[in-house]
């Protein structure tokens, strides 16, 4: 009976690793090269870095691959990886408004300041099934990387040098503030943020806490809680509407140990949403919006719009209700994955205690029928 | 290593000397994270059943599998230490195998199945039959850290409670277990007062382990990753089973249930906690659950390095 006992663990290990590493490793396709992940997987890539919390897309192509297209497996071996690393330095915070946009469309006016860029998206195409014969479509793929690379079509606005301007929009809850809409929650203590690597997010943890961990955090888990929010029993969203989604590059830089002046070290990808409340609780300031303000790394709109979402309910909720812990101590993916899976770990010892407890409910209630002279609960009954 | 280099902080000879490549193995834990992990078990032996939260780095051990464990072990092994390795009171069992596989080739320590050798145990469920001494710590696996989860859901309301000792929800839950079922239904992971101060979970080790970690000769220290928390019970603690005066605290016992292996529980021998082997055609059957000491007493002795490509516990022969 049973793995928990099984002959020789290690050698049952042993064998299912094998298993796995034959099934992948050896299987009679050709070997799945990174470049081909980070071509043509990119999203769940991307995925795999914001929920695994480092950028480095070649050691997330790889994860993914060895996680067999598990994008929370995947996520964890970046993560432990991540663990190994000594922690040298801290990058320096940057001005989200030096993202360098790809993509930005801003669904709250027809014509914003700045441009609605539409980039790389499906949003507007039809969901169907490429019918394409496999052999037509590898030819015509091939057909199309040449056409590519000899001369890039006009279309691809990534491919022509970006006009700064158009390039780096204003926002517009920036508009809206000189509307006199906005709430207005600037504060001018400026606090560093949050490490929630370090200190362990609980709540009445600061804003960037609360923020650090939804980057962190399972896209699916936010989407469930955000829809809780729409349809089930949490109500802290009343009528949201997306002021900005932008998806676009941003530098990383690092002071230098000796001279202490800013370098750059390189740049990220990541995706930004400002999520436009319409306040209408009885203590709020009906006549004005609220924002609330998602980031995460990569490409993933869905992921960003529910963390603006949830952080403007969080705000809104001010800790009267579960929300905020719900968000920091249910949303992520390793946490919640782990402890689900843990359930298939032996658990005879517990189980056997269990069974000993109703025994003893039993045993007690029999001597109770009987009239036996039961000590407890004695004059409770 | 000297206390200083624990405590510490990081000189630029410190930081080149951990920019070095070490190419011989690759450690799970940078030593910044192993400092860590220290100074909050210190913390939490500084205030025993205190729940110290830390900076719960990801193991290559998924959440829920003994990361908070693993994190604590690694935090506090040294050259010299022997390390051994049980889940529900086994060493063969495949999770302990291969935390015990992670921690060996890892760190390069040594390993053993045989709790008298051992300088730390790590453990999911269970403590040792044999009296632990001072010369061993127990590192237990926890899964939920918080004794008064069952009572409380709140964060801030739970850390006001533990703050002012305020355990008045916690004795009426227990008040209206005994009204309601003329027993306390609690199974494992008994709650326990620590110190006459903090109510603490005990992991889910069975009430038959809990009277080990009273006034005991060795160090416990819990280990929660998931929620990065670690606590402790110091050697020569108080841990009292919460309970009522005329509500006797019970561990789990079965009249009649002995070891079909070794005979503990059967009259003359000592008791064990046994775990039900279930028939098929008739009453079930118990076996010792520290299969370490039950093997020890039937005259196999254990390897002190066990080769993994043997059978330290043959199941089949045993039909488990």
């Amino acid at each position: 009976m049973g793995y928990a006992a099984a002959k020789g663990g290690l050698d049952a290990i042993r064998a299912a690793e094998e298993l796995v590493r034959r099934k992948r490793v050896a299987a009679p396709s050709p070997w799945l090269e990174v470049d081909q992940l980070l071509d043509r997987q990119r999203l769940a890539v991307d995925r795999v870095m914001g929920e695994g919390g480092l950028w480095a897309p070649e050691l997330a192509a790889r994860a993914l691959r060895q996680a067999e297209g598990d994008v929370i497996e995947a996520s964890h071996l970046v993560r432990s990886h991540r663990s190994t690393l000594p922690r040298f330095a801290y990058a320096d915070a940057v001005d989200a408004d030096e993202m360098t946009i790809l993509r930005r469309i801003v669904p709250a006016f027809r014509n914003p300041p700045g441009p609605q860029l539409l980039g790389r998206t499906v949003d507007y195409t039809g969901r169907l099934l490429d019918p394409m014969p496999e052999d037509q479509a590898r030819e015509a793929a091939a057909e199309a990387a040449v056409a590519v690379a000899e001369a890039p079509p006009e279309v691809a606005p990534d491919a022509v040098e970006p006009d700064p301007a158009r390039r780096r929009p204003r926002r517009l809850y920036e508009l809206l503030r000189d509307m006199d809409l906005m709430v207005d929650r600037r504060r001018d203590d400026d606090p560093e943020p949050a490490d929630i690597t370090r200190t362990p997010a609980r709540p009445g943890a600061p804003r960037s806490a609360l923020l650090a961990t939804m980057a962190r955090a399972e896209t699916g888990a936010l989407v469930q809680l955000w829809y809780r929010n729409i349809l089930g029993p949490d109500r802290h969203l009343h009528e949201v509407t997306l002021g900005e989604v932008r998806h676009g590059e941003l530098p990383v830089r690092v002071a230098h140990p000796t001279t202490g002046e800013a370098v750059t070290l390189g740049r990220i990808r990541a995706t930004e949403v400002e999520a436009i409340e319409d306040l209408d609780g009885i203590d709020e300031e009906v006549d004005r919006f609220d924002v609330g303000y998602g980031l995460c790394m990569g490409h993933n709109e869905r992921k960003a719009i529910a963390m603006a979402n949830l952080d403007i309910a969080v705000h809104r909720d001010q800790g009267r209700g579960p929300l905020e812990q719900s968000v920091l101590q249910t949303t992520d993916g390793l946490d919640a994955s782990g402890f689900l899976e843990h359930l298939k770990l032996p658990h005879y010892v517990t189980f056997r205690s269990m069974i000993e407890r109703k025994q003893a409910r039993r045993d007690v209630k029999a001597a109770m029928v009987r009239g036996d002279d039961a000590d407890l609960g004695k004059d409770c009954r | 290593m000297t206390l200083s280099d624990l405590l510490g902080e990081p000189s630029p000879g410190r930081t080149a000397q951990l920019l070095e490549p070490r190419p011989e193995r690759s450690e799970l834990l940078d030593e910044y994270s192993k400092r860590e992990i220290r100074r909050a078990c210190l913390t939490a032996v500084a205030v025993p059943g205190y729940q110290v939260p830390f900076g719960s780095r990801e193991m290559p051990v998924a959440r829920g599998w003994g990361s908070g464990g693993l994190q604590v072990t690694l935090g506090v092994l040294g050259d010299d230490d022997t390390v051994k390795v049980i889940d529900q009171g086994e060493d063969a069992g495949v999770n302990a195998a291969n935390l015990r596989r992670l921690i060996r080739d890892t760190t390069g320590v040594a390993t053993t199945t045989d709790s008298r050798e051992a300088t730390v145990v790590q453990t999911r469920h269970r403590v040792p039959e044999d009296e632990m001494t001072d010369e061993q710590v127990l590192v237990l696996q926890v899964p939920v850290p918080e004794p008064l989860r069952g009572v409380e859901r709140d964060m801030a309301e739970l850390a006001r409670m533990h703050a002012e000792a305020d355990y008045s929800k916690m004795w009426v839950s227990l008040y209206e277990d005994v009204v309601r079922n003329g027993v306390i239904t609690r199974t494992t992971g008994y709650p326990c007062l620590v110190g006459g101060r903090y109510v603490i979970a005990t992991t889910p080790i069975p009430r038959w382990d809990v009277p080990k970690l009273h006034q005991s000769r060795h160090l416990s220290l819990f280990g929660a990753g998931r929620e990065k928390r670690i606590y402790a019970v110091p050697p020569h603690t108080d841990v009292e089973p919460l309970t009522f005066d005329d509500v006797p605290f019970e561990v789990e016992r079965t009249p009649g249930a002995c070891c079909r292996l070794c005979g503990a529980g059967s009259p003359g021998q000592p008791e064990s906690f046994l775990v039900e082997v279930p028939q098929l055609d008739g009453p079930s059957t118990w076996v010792c659950s520290d299969s370490d000491w039950c093997m020890r007493r039937r005259g196999i002795e254990p390897l002190s390095e066990p080769a993994f490509d043997d059978e330290p516990h043959d199941a089949d022969e045993e039909g488990f």
